[in-house]
């Protein structure tokens, strides 16, 4: 009979030394370590309302796409996750493969933006920066990117205004927020939402912060940092993880009244895909999408489980329907080694459909 | 009472908040000035060491993670390989036992600690008030039953009897809260040696610390998404949320009252002239564009008639005042969507546009639905 347990009491102390031999020189590497950038890929301001800006990237050579793609990302965390870090930057590896590459920048909303309400953002905010596009292209219709909330807004926009988008590609967007796997939902389905926003205001980007943090609360409060330590004399590792901490902890507040919305009619309600979610007054029927839409996902996400972005398919109108599964999680699908497959995958799928 | 509560507002709560406030800037500032090196990498973090940064330090918080498993594995070489004949064969069962379990344990820190660490803000407000309450002669909480309120400041005793009653609340959900987590923490350890049973023979056994802290990491999510997905967590994650957001609502309550008084303007006015502000702007949004819908209607319309009137002229006896009127009553009223104005027209052409898209025919897709 043996025992699992096989640590060597020598071998113990030797791991103990270790660890804080590296952590003690790692923290003088910290000491004065400079707040990492983002990939700050060239690009210029298109468009500008409020806090919010429409920026549009620069590639190397001319794009070889005719129809402009404009990403929407979601209001929670800010949308440089798009373009984090240089080797692999979304938006980067977009324009390598000649799309032309719009971004919508939701900025930092504050006590001015507290009854800003889905309507708003997406009859108003996002339809203005689709035409903004448009006129700039001259065109009746451009290639929607949606991600995560902001899939869900693009769903939202394409079935309100299908002239306006010809083809609609949606990253780890939720669909079905009742799936049994969905840790967010579960939670706030007793949640008395009226008196948290107007307790609350603004929802504060440090609360929304924490919350995420306690979906898997050893593996992020404590195990990430464990393995900080072995990073901490590798500069370029470092900066890769610093650069990720700057992006999940320097997040926006969200705006009360959208938040209110938001949680009611998609996390309480599930109206996207019971068909009785109106925007503004106007009903978001998904069998009204008849662009073609590709949709992906992650199969690790444990923010927008698999199954919450699968259901897409189920209800979506269009007989163009494409999924891909990525082999990842929610941000490893844009930062991780494989993050590289997906730009292509998007090109492709564009191409095929602007012949 | 008034008088003790707003002394308290006044004195304690400002002072309690000043010198949390500066406890946090000489914790930072202490950390500018240290040196860069320490035997014990956490020495200048930890609040038990004199002189040191207070446990609510940020930093300290951030490092917190690291200390913990580093605590964790000096504890462990100390205690359970550090016995006076390491060789000694041993029951592995207790040997874990001694690593997770009993109540110095890091890794409850990790589930118990979540709360706190997030409660900043919240937390430290109502401990502001509920200390203020007690010095204010409401004693123990718990036992007491509210007293009538009468007479002038009967409004204001009204208002602190809900925030003791929303604070009692909030204390029992979140005990509640608690109690789940440390079932999750146990649940782990159970966890654990089922993962370390299946790891007996040759070849699979943990051999280092760290590979016995990752196999309870993933012990230790999978027991806490197992509860957090529990029809018990969801309610009492809702009702301690909920207790949270009436202390904080009655404690906003209290402080505009005051600020009224002192005639300093309150957040509920702000937001109130927000809200109005936003609901103008959204009108002035869709005015233009309705006005610019008419005109487009009425250029249509007299298009429409020129164009009647111009093959009247053509042929003017083959044209009667009723052929004209059935010429402008047919002809297209749409506008052409040219990229250009749709800035401007886009939010009253919604309804249109909708129809439009269901009449359209399909566009060129691929039929190939996966």
């Amino acid at each position: 009979m043996y025992t699992p347990l096989r640590i060597d009491p020598s071998k113990a102390l030797a791991e103990i030394s270790t660890f804080q031999r590296k952590l003690a020189a790692g923290m003088v590497n910290l000491r004065g370590f400079g707040e990492p950038e983002y990939a700050n890929t060239p690009r210029e301001l298109v468009y500008q309302e409020d806090k919010l800006k429409v920026w549009h990237f620069k590639g190397n050579g001319k794009p070889s796409s005719k129809v402009p793609l404009l990403i929407v990302y979601a209001l929670v965390n800010t949308v440089w996750m798009t373009d984090l870090q240089a080797d692999r930057s979304l938006v980067r590896n977009l324009l390598d493969q000649g799309e032309d590459v719009y971004l919508i920048d939701w900025g930092y909303p504050d006590g001015a933006d507290r009854w800003l309400t889905l309507d708003d953002y997406i009859n108003g905010y996002l339809d203005r920066c689709v035409d903004a596009v448009r006129k700039r292209h001259e065109l009746d219709a451009i290639n929607l990117l949606g991600i995560c909330q902001g899939g869900a807004f693009s769903l939202c926009y394409t079935a309100i205004h299908p002239d306006k988008v010809k083809n609609l590609i949606t990253m780890v967007t939720p669909v079905d927020y009742h799936t049994p796997d969905n840790m967010l939902s579960h939670w706030v389905q007793n949640l008395d939402v009226d008196l948290f926003v107007n307790t609350l205001g603004n929802i504060p980007a440090a609360l929304m912060n924490y919350v995420y943090l306690t979906l898997k609360p050893v593996r992020l409060n404590q195990q990430k940092y464990v393995g900080l330590v072995d990073i901490l004399d590798d500069p370029n590792e470092l900066a890769n993880f610093l650069r990720m901490e700057r992006w999940i902890f320097d997040s926006p507040d969200q705006a009360g009244e959208a938040f209110r919305q938001f949680i009611k009619d998609f996390y309480q309600g599930n109206k996207l895909v019971k068909g009785t979610l109106e925007i503004g007054g106007q009903p978001v029927d998904l069998g009204m999408i008849t662009q073609p839409v590709l949709n992906i996902f992650a199969e690790l996400d444990h923010l927008v489980p698999p199954d919450a972005s699968r259901a897409l398919g189920k209800h979506v109108g269009t007989t163009d329907y494409t999924q891909l599964a990525f082999k990842g999680g929610h941000i490893g699908i844009y930062v991780s080694g494989r993050a590289r497959e997906v730009p292509p995958t998007i090109h492709q799928w564009l191409a095929q459909r602007s012949r | 009472m008034i008088d003790q509560a707003s002394d308290f507002l006044q004195q304690d709560f400002l002072k309690q908040y000043q010198g949390l406030a500066q406890q946090a800037w000489e914790s930072w500032a202490r950390q500018l000035q240290q040196p860069g090196t320490s035997a014990n990498p956490f020495a200048g973090f930890n609040s038990a060491n004199a002189g040191a940064a207070p446990s609510d330090d940020l930093l300290a918080r951030s490092l917190s993670g690291m200390k913990n498993y580093f605590d964790w594995m000096q504890s462990a070489a100390a205690g359970t390989f550090g016995s006076p004949n390491p060789s000694q064969a041993f029951d592995w069962r207790q040997q874990l036992q001694q690593l997770f379990g009993g109540a110095s344990q890091p890794f409850g820190q990790a589930f118990a600690g979540i709360d706190s660490t997030a409660a900043q803000g919240f937390g430290q407000q109502w401990q502001a008030w509920l200390q203020a309450a007690q010095q204010g002669g409401f004693g123990d909480l718990r036992g007491l039953q509210p007293m009538a309120p009468f007479g002038l400041s009967r409004e204001q005793q009204l208002q602190q009897q809900a925030l003791m009653a929303a604070v009692l609340e909030y204390l029992e959900t979140s005990r509640r809260y608690q109690a789940l987590l440390q079932q999750a923490n146990a649940q782990a350890a159970e966890r654990l040696q089922d993962k370390l049973a299946q790891r007996a023979e040759p070849g699979r056994q943990v051999e280092s610390l760290k590979a016995l802290y990752d196999l309870w990491v993933d012990s230790a999510e999978e027991s806490y998404a197992e509860i957090a997905l529990s029809a018990e967590f969801r309610e009492v994650y809702g009702a301690m949320v909920n207790a949270q957001m009436r202390v904080r609502e009655l404690q906003q309550q209290q402080t505009e009252q005051y600020c009224r008084e002192l005639g300093i303007p309150t957040r509920s006015e702000v937001a109130s002239l927000g809200q109005r502000l936003q609901e103008i702007r959204r009108e002035l949004r869709v005015r233009p564009n309705a006005e610019a819908d008419e005109h487009e209607r009425k250029i249509a319309a007299l298009h429409a008639e020129l164009v009647a009137l111009k093959k009247q002229m053509q042929t003017p006896a083959a044209l009667s005042k009723t052929a004209v009127k059935k010429a402008i009553k047919t002809t297209p009223v749409k506008a052409t969507a040219k990229p250009g104005k749709a800035a401007v027209k886009s939010a009253s052409s919604r309804p249109a546009s909708r129809k439009t898209a269901s009449k359209a025919p399909a566009r060129s897709i691929a039929r190939k639905r996966k």
